[in-house]
């Protein structure tokens, strides 16, 4: 078979009492990614966890991509259906296989993506990887079972439905945009949950326009030999026929001044606060997400002087967090805090607004940016720390730009932003302009 | 006074281990990373009885505030450039502090964390901030958002009223809201000794430094090993449900009792093949979950556990280090919308009693057997997590982890997992907890003859319907005064 692309990345061995900044690459293992005729891409990364296998499917299909009204959530329904069989693989076969492989197995869908993971022993790689590859050519489901499913998918909703924070960001994001997709949570708008049974078409349409090849990179990662899996990965899944759909996702047009929504949540909790920026996409090339990822952590992190002062010195809240999302598609910088006392609301708001203004008014100590560079490099190593973590984390990343690369690429350049890179991005993206703020109390008031 | 059950030491936990010494689990490898496990064989089984939750908050303290030399804020800052922090939590019989860190940084965070355990700052500051921490936790977190995991610990309480384990382990909202400073700083002096410690290291550290972690923790009093051990609690005369009365969406449910089977005793590597069987934690292939999820589409899941299983809903592994020398058989059953919540807990007694009548078909029981003796390598597949095991291994007196499972499956047969399931589950004298909205209706129809059928949004092939008719009518042992509907705001209050 012909190789489209090929790279064999350098590989630094961490050994104990190497030192961290000894590595050049952020994502330290050796991996071999190759792109089949048909589109499909296939990562395969050797790891020094002995025995386990980690299988991650990633589809470049998540709540981005239900484009047409009423059919929110789809992307999740249908990582939901992807376990409802196929006519070699009846569900009942498929769980017996994946049993007998002592596999750990799941899936879930974000904004972006979805993704179908596996965790098992090395010995079972060529009945999964056989299996998964009928599944994802030859899924069949009958409109019963797909009724069926519907209800499993309404039961998620309903197990998430008792936690305000849920709430709290589905007004959110129904309120800061208008056109994007992004507008809706990856589980969707209830009605659109409530009327997915009538849906059955659509889903096959949705299966048809987005399971092909060209949207799915397959990593393995683990105890393997890159040659046998590329081999295995030839003989199933090269029959897979490419498509070619591509969505219209609305762009959002730009924000023309402050959003304000507020929640009344029936029974007792504590008052929520959701500060939003309007943020730009993911990007591993310009400074700007990178950024204001490093405001999020050095304004609202635990260590910045506003968590001190709410959290820790005046205890008016008891959570204060803030995060710039890798999306696809520009989203936003989200600052959420619960507080204690509902009349401490407005004034946290504020001093969570006027935070984002000081960034922009002054540099950040460069001491503190050198900790956080520390922090990151430091955090990102501590997670690799099983075949699993390093399947999801290169999958984060392919998710994005289709290679783990690209980690590598963003954090190299988080290592080169200065202080004036942070403000120049709060001045450009966290104004008035560009806010929504969302608040949620208690109908009876905070208890 | 629940301190006075301390008595004699356990089984020494470790060849090497003398009386109150700290004990040592050690599991060197080439790993850049190095993860450090403080256990404390104490917890809420010691709290007093009128100081429910002082063993988490003496931990939460300790953990979430600063040390005598440096203050919380200062703590936070020094670990920030490491990427590192230490996370405490305390179940009834260990409370546990762990942490992480790339081996770069190891003589500093280990200070850190040293200083944390052996020289706490008991800050009035910092105390106050985390016992609003844990009153939240109690009345907003789990009471307010999580029916689930509401549902879930309500039962461990029922199940265990009027024995050491019979108290939520953060506590009770009143005793909290008057415990000082001083009845943390007494816990600590009495709980935290050497004899009661097990340290355990593991990844790429250096040769010297367990030795050196020892040494620093002899400073701790020598202290005598807790000892555990109080008569397990009767069964209830009948099933007993509660259900708690909230506003909520759906109605969440979970089930169960005390079994007198914990890990390392004969019979535990049966139940745990009939547990798995039943209802795999968060995997698809439990009976529960094909019956009323798959085929039915009831809810999100339904799972069946032989060990506490807490915070399942944000972890797809149990979490190690909440050994227990007693245990719980325990069904969770994923909110139900509420027209079908009857039938659904029926379901899931009918499901039950069926186990304990059948018991496993034998083409499931090698399946499962194999999926298990594999699935062990899930679960202790990182660093952090074999140290866990290893530690609780210590505890139970068994082997590694994985072999212990791997060599006693391998023994098994589908008789004697059978003949456990006859011997330690019931399908009968369940304590039973539900969180609803409607519970006046919830309660007549738990206690009414009448069948409560299932509502279907498509066909069902004709078993499915045939098996319906037994289980819409399926006894559930329920007369009114077994019912208790208790307001959402009495509870975890005393």
């Amino acid at each position: 078979m012909r190789l489209a692309k090929l790279f064999l990345i350098p590989f630094l061995m961490l050994a104990a009492g190497s030192a961290l900044f000894a590595a050049d690459k952020i994502f330290p293992y050796p991996y071999v990614q190759e792109d089949l005729p048909n589109g499909l891409r296939l990562i395969t990364i050797p790891t020094d966890y002995p025995n386990i296998v980690a299988l991650y499917i990633v589809v470049s299909a998540g709540s981005r991509n239900e484009v047409e009204p009423g059919k929110s959530g789809f992307a999740h329904l249908f990582e939901h259906l992807m376990f409802r069989g196929s006519p070699e693989f009846s569900p009942e076969k498929y769980q017996a296989v994946l049993s007998e492989a002592g596999a750990a197995s799941n899936a879930f869908t974000t904004d972006d993506y979805t993704a179908f993971h596996t965790t098992f022993s090395k010995e079972d790689l060529p009945r999964i990887l056989s299996m998964e590859a009928d599944r994802f050519q030859h899924l069949a489901y009958d409109p019963a079972a797909f009724r069926t499913e519907t209800l499993a998918v309404l039961g998620e909703y309903n197990k998430s439905s008792a936690n305000p924070a849920s709430k709290l960001q589905e007004v959110l994001r129904a309120t800061a945009f208008t056109a994007h997709t992004y507008r809706h949570t990856t589980m969707g708008f209830l009605a659109d949950v409530e009327a997915m049974p009538g849906a059955y078409d659509y889903s096959r349409q949705f299966f048809d326009r987005y399971y092909r090849p060209e949207s799915t990179t397959i990593i393995v990662a683990g105890d393997v030999d890159p040659k046998r899996v590329r081999a295995l990965v030839g003989e199933r899944w090269s029959t897979w026929k490419r498509g070619d759909y591509k969505a219209q996702i609305a762009v959002e047009p730009p924000q023309d001044g402050p959003r304000t929504a507020h929640v009344d949540w029936p029974s007792p909790t504590l008052p929520l606060v959701a500060v939003a920026w309007r943020a730009p996409a993911y990007s591993d090339s310009t400074e700007d997400a990178a950024a204001l990822d490093a405001i999020a952590r050095l304004a609202f992190g635990q260590n910045s002087p506003l968590y001190q002062k709410l959290v820790v010195d005046e205890q008016k809240a008891d959570s204060l967090r803030a995060s710039m999302a890798d999306r696809v598609d520009p989203y936003l910088f989200t600052v959420t805090a619960r507080v204690k006392k509902a009349a401490d609301l407005d004034a946290i708001e504020r001093q969570i607004e006027a935070t984002a203004q000081e960034f922009a008014a002054k540099p950040v100590d460069p001491a503190k940016l050198d900790d956080l560079k520390r922090h990151m490099r430091y955090d990102f190593a501590q997670q690799l720390d099983n075949s699993e973590a390093v399947a999801e984390t290169a999958a984060l990343y392919v998710a994005l730009r289709r290679t783990p690369e690209s980690a590598d690429r963003y954090y190299d350049m988080y290592a080169k932003l200065t202080p004036e890179d942070l403000a120049r991005a709060a001045r450009q993206y966290l104004t008035e302009r560009n806010r929504t703020v969302v608040t949620l109390t208690s109908v009876g008031g905070a208890k | 006074m629940r301190e006075m059950m301390r008595v004699a030491a356990l089984v020494p936990l470790a060849a090497t281990a003398a009386m109150g010494a700290p004990r040592v689990v050690e599991l060197p490898g080439k790993s850049p990373l190095v993860t450090i496990r403080l256990v404390f064989t104490t917890g809420a089984a010691l709290d007093p009885a009128d100081k429910p939750g002082l063993a988490h908050l003496t931990a939460a303290l300790l953990s979430g505030g600063g040390t005598k030399d440096l203050t919380y804020r200062q703590l936070l800052d020094a670990m920030y450039p490491m990427a590192a922090g230490v996370e405490a939590y305390s179940d009834k019989e260990m409370t546990t502090f762990a942490g992480q860190t790339h081996v770069d940084n190891l003589d500093k965070f280990y200070g850190l964390m040293r200083d944390m355990v052996l020289h706490p700052g008991w800050r009035a500051a910092d105390f106050a901030r985390v016992r609003d921490d844990t009153v939240n936790a109690l009345r907003v977190s789990l009471r307010g958002n999580n029916d689930e995991e509401l549902a879930k610990e309500e039962l461990y309480n029922l199940i265990y009223r009027g024995t050491p384990y019979g108290h939520e382990n953060l506590g009770a909202l009143g005793a909290l809201g008057k415990m000082t400073v001083a009845d943390l700083q007494g816990f600590y002096k009495r709980q935290y000794t050497q004899a009661n410690l097990i340290i355990g290291i593991a990844g790429g550290y250096p040769p010297e430094f367990a030795a050196r972690v020892k040494r620093d923790f002899t400073a701790l009093p020598a202290g005598t090993a807790n000892h555990f051990e109080f008569p397990a609690p009767a069964p209830p005369p009948s099933n007993q449900a509660t259900l708690i009365a909230k506003d909520t969406r759906s109605v969440a449910w979970s089930l169960g009792y005390p079994i007198a089977v914990k890990r390392g005793d004969p019979d535990f590597p049966a139940l745990l093949v009939a547990q798995s069987w039943l209802g795999q934690h968060r995997e698809s292939s439990g009976r529960l979950f094909t019956r009323m999820r798959e085929i039915r589409g009831l809810n999100y899941g339904d799972y069946a556990y032989i060990e506490y299983f807490p915070r399942g809903m944000f972890t797809f592994a149990p979490e190690p280090n909440i050994a227990r020398h007693q245990q719980i058989f325990q069904i969770w059953i994923r909110p139900v919308e509420q027209p079908n919540a009857v039938f659904a807990l029926r379901l899931a007694m009918f499901e039950l009693a069926r186990l304990v009548k059948d018991g496993i078909p034998p083409a499931d029981f090698e399946r499962t057997r194999t999926f298990l003796s594999k699935y062990v390598n899930v679960l202790t597949k990182t660093k952090s997590d074999e140290l866990g095991y290893a530690i609780d291994s210590a505890y139970y007196g068994i082997p590694n982890y994985n072999e212990y499972v791997k060599t006693s499956l391998a023994k098994l047969t589908a008789a004697d997992v059978n003949r456990a399931i006859r011997k330690y589950l019931r399908a009968e004298n369940l304590q039973i907890v539900g969180v609803a909205k409607d519970t006046s209706q919830l309660k007549a129809e738990l206690t009414s003859a009448a069948a409560t059928p299932m509502h279907y949004n498509s066909p069902k092939p004709q078993d499915v319907m045939d098996e319906d008719k037994t289980v819409e009518k399926w006894p559930l042992g329920l007369k009114p005064e077994d019912v208790a509907i208790v307001p959402v705001d009495t509870i975890f209050e005393n």
